[in-house]
């Protein structure tokens, strides 16, 4: 297994857990039941559109929503959109994990901002999926709302606010850069680090 | 604008991931993978119903370059959960053919129709070789890859 894998020993129980399946496509629809199953979630609710899964959300608790990116008429990322900011309050924060395809040019922009907590693309592992489900239940990213975004914060690693600009969150570092301790590179090592360079995947 | 608020939430999952009981993270990879193998025959023909679907329109010429890519991506849906990694390059080859095509508002039949022969060939082959996949992936992109070129200008009689 790669380092970033899931280690195959770690317990999860998902047996309680009531995921929201959403997809266009009834077979990639069937294909997701059938491995939420093998993961031993027993209570699956399946859409085939996001109008009909913005229902399910305003009747039913739910513990995860996984959902396509593209569908005709509500995409998957204006569905996200929509349940952080206009969903009911106790479903707004209810974490989303986006499946995507092939990501179209008018969609770009649409999937940085949605605010849903990971984006998977396919072709993925079942593997890969349960980790970012792991991921999800271990995030304790807080949850950033503003005009433009509302969602997990972005900044995975807090490195402080940008130079010279004065910090916004509680937590943030001073933006201040004090004397350099090192003699600067030179540079042929700064070309070294920048050099493309072949690499196994 | 107004000031950013940070909200701090706890997942329910969280707490239900870690309750007793459950199954290890390998035993549910391999349980979800039983449960994939269950409907792969199935999911082959619904791959091979689109891809015919994709022949029609190469032969009527008469679709629109949306209809070609919402087909393409049902074929990278379905290979895509089965980690199928030239089959959903091959299907991401036409998806982005098809969205350089519309964008450009153009049609160009004959790169669609090598594509959609493309993944004809691949979801036929049980046992390729490495390399016969990665040239014709190669080909494909090749083919992406001119669309995105400029036209060139024609030089003045």
């Amino acid at each position: 297994m790669s380092g970033f894998g899931l280690p195959p020993d770690i317990r999860m129980n998902l047996e309680r857990s009531v995921v929201l399946l959403v997809d266009d496509n009834p077979q990639a629809l069937d294909l997701l039941a059938a491995m939420f199953r093998g993961f031993g979630v027993h209570r699956q609710v399946k859409s085939t559109s996001a109008a009909d899964a913005q229902n399910v959300v305003k009747s039913r608790e739910l513990d995860l929503i996984i959902i396509d990116t593209s569908m005709p008429g509500m995409s998957g990322y204006d569905f996200v959109r929509w349940l952080r900011r206009e969903a009911p309050a106790d479903a707004r924060f209810t974490p989303a994990i986006m499946l995507t395809g092939h990501a179209a040019r008018a969609t770009v922009e649409s999937s940085r901002d949605c605010g849903a907590n990971f984006i998977l693309a396919k072709p993925f592992t079942p593997e890969v999926l349960l980790q970012r489900i792991y991921w999800v239940a271990k995030d304790e990213r807080q949850i950033v709302s503003c005009d433009s975004y509302v969602g997990p914060d972005r900044r995975f690693k807090n490195m402080g606010p940008p130079l010279g600009k004065k910090g916004r969150r509680k937590d943030d570092l001073s933006g201040k850069v004090g004397l350099a301790k090192e003699p600067n590179m030179v540079q042929d090592e700064i070309d070294m680090l920048m050099r493309p360079s072949r690499v196994n995947l | 604008m107004s000031e950013p608020q940070f909200i701090k939430v706890r997942y329910k999952l969280t707490d239900q991931i870690a309750r007793e009981g459950g199954m290890t993270a390998g035993m549910a990879t391999e349980r979800a993978a039983r449960e994939l193998s269950a409907e792969e025959e199935k999911a082959r023909q619904a791959v091979r119903v689109t891809i015919g679907k994709l022949e029609t329109l190469c032969r009527e010429k008469t679709a629109s370059m949306d209809a070609v890519y919402d087909l393409s991506t049902e074929v990278l849906d379905v290979a895509g959960l089965y980690d199928d990694r030239p089959l959903s390059e091959a299907a991401y080859a036409l998806c982005e053919l098809a969205d350089r095509l519309r964008t450009q508002g153009r049609t160009d039949w004959s790169s669609v129709n090598v594509c959609t022969e493309a993944m004809k060939v691949i979801w036929a082959t049980t046992t390729p070789t490495g390399g016969q996949i990665k040239s014709v992936l190669e080909g494909l992109w090749a083919l992406v890859d001119y669309i995105k070129m400029p036209e060139r200008e024609e030089p003045e009689a």
